[in-house]
């Protein structure tokens, strides 16, 4: 069933940038050495099952823990633990598990259970299966009281990874079987599949292929940043209003890619763990912009230097150029999340009389540039500021691409002169996604988005909470 | 391109050994970037829109050209000469304040040097165009901390001040502009015989003489410098909002509640206002609506509060011109709107944010 979606308001499309990743991919191989996260971006990490000494095999979980609601850790390769240290890994303090590849055989051993007929299985068998594989964590909620599940596959950012390449051939199949197994488990939940619009084939053929599942929605929507954000997302999706502090689990909402459903009918029916990822290779970095299977754990430095066109120069930033980090140190792995690798100029050069050119690769909200008015023309991609930090002028620019419709100049006006009091509530403060548009789109070059997330440490320093 | 760098670089290297020139450091950092952009890079988000308050600001002053030329064709070469004396004694009294604050020097003079000049009459004396903008960007912007933090318009400041510091000169001087052949563009002034010719409103006000339509659009009146030109005006303005530097929504208020207003008050109070289209194209209501009440520093920033001030500034304006004694105004209402702004944007957001 296709649901025409109207967009929200403000928001930016990020298009024609440099070296979208070709919708083909390579296989890495099987990494001498891995490095698994025992976290996976929370407090909390899972606990190790595996000391320093004991040999695994690829799949063999090495961290589990049934208390909270993390996924448990694979091993990814067959090989030897070398060590298990704690490093600072995007700001959380994370155990990792190195371990040495023994043999480079491909083979992964399938966890026990799985049956090619699912049909046949008992929920509690799926449940667990989808669990001991790490598919997907659908701990939050208990399955029985999900009431949506949305697989969020908008390709709103500036670079996506290729619904064509993860959907091609048989995958579209299991991926809808994989839906049906979600659907079997959460026998409440209706699926929702939000996916940018301009998949036409994509979109008719599963649209053809669900008409008789009346719970399986696919919703289309114009690819503007940031559709892909939660608060967002839900609202145009359930097309109700929520409140902007709610989280997804609360609302009974599960909220899954497409990589992930894939994974889940793959652990069912084959009973595969996830420890292989397909990453796109983004951004005008790298010599060839394409998609890359590799092995969880295997650290960048092996899969990503020999194809970035120069080490130095050039910034590595995960997943978005917005709102994701920066990959500074190349010894980490390749984790569940990283969907994108988008390797752009680190641009330090200076231009002569910047401001008075035609510009007609130069991507702006405004329609200053000549880029704006030809479509079709690839826009440059660098990181350098364009511009000197000015006072604020009030033009109005942050406020109207704000997907939350919140005034982050007037926001910054109060943080910068500390006047931290209810009337930065009463403005919404936190209903900031952090999507960073802001901060794109001010001519001043005045860094919003750093005050306003100054601005909510300093309310919650004082002791204002979220306002609920 | 490297001989100015080199130039650049000696400039530095001079200022750097005497106490008293490195105080002129701002200006070689405002001539460094302005020639050079920028060397720094993002953290986060990790790129940054190409447009620059330098680019925002120049991107108004190419919107003035047509506005400029047609100028000039007017009222002779002389009006080169008043933009000249406009930037560049409004530039010195923003390079003191740079200097005096130890900060970079904004762009926003860019802005007020030329639309200063163009709300002048032509045949203002070359040192009270100096004074104007002395006393405009000083008491209309700097001593409110610059740009950005200024409450009115520094170019409506400087000349309300000469209107009432030298009524004469600024209300009676209205030369006739040149036609026909190259126009005022070999010319460097309209000799002083030729100034006997009144504005439109003052014709009508006066007299009641209504200027035909087609006439004030391609601007062969009497007028200010700039605001005569009016077809290079809706021009530059619909490009302006075209490209998103002007919001649209203040324009559209003004230029339809000052005809409306005018409609209403003739049709059912049997006053004598100009008629809607008299009001539309006379005066600088069409420059003050594009490229004065817009100025986002000094305009509402909540979208209500611009409709609000733009069926203000329009219903104000039509009155003025109609009951007062003053023949225009355009600039009284800017003026007047520019300080109920912030009270219109804190009731809009009061009222925004109240049930939360």
């Amino acid at each position: 069933m296709l649901k025409k979606i109207r967009t929200f308001k403000g928001g930016f499309k990020f298009q024609n940038y440099p070296g979208q990743a070709k919708p083909l991919f390579v296989l890495a191989g099987i990494p001498l050495r891995v490095v698994i996260p025992l976290n996976r971006c929370s407090d909390v990490d899972v606990k190790p099952l595996v000391k320093k000494g004991d040999t695994v095999f690829a799949g063999q979980i090495i961290g589990r823990d049934d208390a909270n609601i993390l996924s448990p850790a694979h091993s990814s390769v067959n090989g030897i633990v070398e060590d298990i240290q704690r490093v600072n890994y995007f700001n959380c303090d994370t155990a990792m598990v190195a371990i040495r590849a023994t043999d480079s055989s491909p083979e992964i051993k399938p966890l026990a259970g799985y049956a090619g007929d699912w049909q046949k299985l008992n929920n509690e068998k799926i449940e667990e299966l989808i669990f001991l594989s790490g598919a997907a964590s659908l701990r939050a909620v208990s399955p029985e009281k999900v009431m949506h599940v949305i697989i969020q596959e908008t390709g709103a950012e500036a670079y996506n990874s290729s619904l064509d390449l993860i959907l091609e051939g048989k995958n579209l199949l299991n991926f809808i079987e994989g839906a049906k197994i979600l659907k079997k488990i959460m026998p409440q939940a209706r699926v929702h599949l939000a996916v940018n619009r301009q998949h036409k084939k994509i979109i008719s053929q599963i649209v053809n292929l669900t008409a008789q599942m009346d719970w399986f929605e696919v919703c289309a929507f114009k690819p503007k940043y940031p559709q892909g954000a939660l608060a967002v997302l839900l609202p145009a999706i359930l097309n109700q209003k929520i409140p902007y502090d709610s989280c997804a689990a609360n609302l009974g909402v599960s909220l899954l890619q497409a990589q992930e459903v894939l994974a889940v009918y793959a652990a069912v029916t084959r009973g595969e763990p996830f420890v292989e990822k397909i990453v796109a290779l983004c951004g005008p970095g790298f010599k060839e912009n394409l998609h890359l299977k590799a092995r969880i754990g295997t650290p960048l430095n092996e899969i990503i230097k020999d194809r970035l066109k120069s080490t130095d120069s050039v910034r590595l930033i995960l997943n978005s150029l917005l709102s994701g980090p920066a990959l500074e140190d190349l010894s980490f792995p390749l984790d569940k999340r990283f969907s994108q690798i988008i390797a752009i100029d680190d641009h330090r050069q200076r231009e002569f009389l910047a401001f008075a050119r035609p510009g007609l690769r130069r991507d702006s909200y405004s329609g200053a540039f000549g880029a704006h008015w030809l479509p079709g023309i690839k826009k440059s991609v660098d990181t350098n500021q364009h511009g000197q930090e000015r006072p604020c002028i009030s033009c109005g620019f942050c406020a109207d691409v704000c997907p939350v419709r919140i005034i982050p100049h007037l926001l910054t006006r109060y943080v910068r002169r500390e006047i931290i009091n209810e009337i930065l509530l009463s403005y919404e403060i936190f209903n900031c996604v952090e999507c960073g548009l802001c901060s794109f789109v001010c001519p001043s070059k005045i860094p919003l988005l750093k005050q306003i997330k100054s601005g909510q440490e300093k309310l919650i320093a004082e002791g204002f909470c979220a306002k609920k | 391109m490297k001989m100015i760098k080199a130039i650049m670089e000696k400039m530095y290297r001079l200022i750097g050994k005497n106490r008293y020139l490195n105080k002129l450091k701002p200006v070689l950092n405002a001539a460094d970037e302005a020639l050079f952009g920028t060397d720094k890079v993002n953290a986060s988000p990790h790129i940054a829109d190409y447009l620059d308050v330098k680019r925002f600001m120049f991107m108004v002053v190419a919107a003035l050209i047509p506005a400029v030329i047609a100028a000039v064709y007017f009222w002779g070469l002389r009006v080169l000469a008043v933009i000249a004396v406009s930037y560049i004694f409004g530039g010195l009294v923003e390079v003191c304040f740079a200097i005096v604050r130890k900060k970079e020097i904004h762009e926003g003079f860019l802005v007020t040097g030329i639309i200063f000049p163009l709300i002048l009459p032509p045949g203002v004396p070359l040192w009270m165009v100096a004074v104007g903008v002395v006393f405009g960007v000083l008491f209309g912007k700097e001593v409110f901390g610059g740009t950005g933090k200024n409450i009115f318009n520094p170019a409506i400041v400087g000349r309300i001040f000469l209107s009432i510091a030298f009524p004469k000169i600024m209300a009676v001087n209205w030369q006739a502009p040149f036609s026909g052949g190259w126009g005022g563009l070999a010319h460097y002034q309209n000799t002083i015989d030729a100034v006997v010719s009144a504005t439109p409103l003052a014709l009508f006000k006066n007299q009641g003489i209504v200027t035909p339509w087609l006439n004030m659009l391609f601007g062969a009146n009497a007028g200010c410098i700039g605001e005569t030109f009016r077809i290079g005006l809706i021009a530059g303005g619909l490009f302006l909002i075209l490209i998103r530097i002007v919001d649209w929504r203040i324009p559209l208020a003004y230029l339809i509640t000052a005809p409306l207003f005018a409609f209403i008050a003739n049709s059912f109070f049997h006053t004598h206002l100009a008629s809607p289209s008299l009001q539309l194209l006379s005066g600088g209501l069409l420059l003050g609506a594009f490229f004065m009440a817009t100025d986002p520093v000094t305009s509402p920033f909540t979208k209500p509060g611009k409709w609000v001030a733009g069926v203000l500034l329009g219903s104000l304006t039509a009155l003025i011109r109609g009951f007062s004694g003053y023949v225009e105004g355009v600039m009284f209402s800017i003026l007047i709107i520019n300080v109920f702004t912030p009270l219109i944007d804190s009731v809009v957001l009061k009222l925004r944010y109240k049930t939360k």
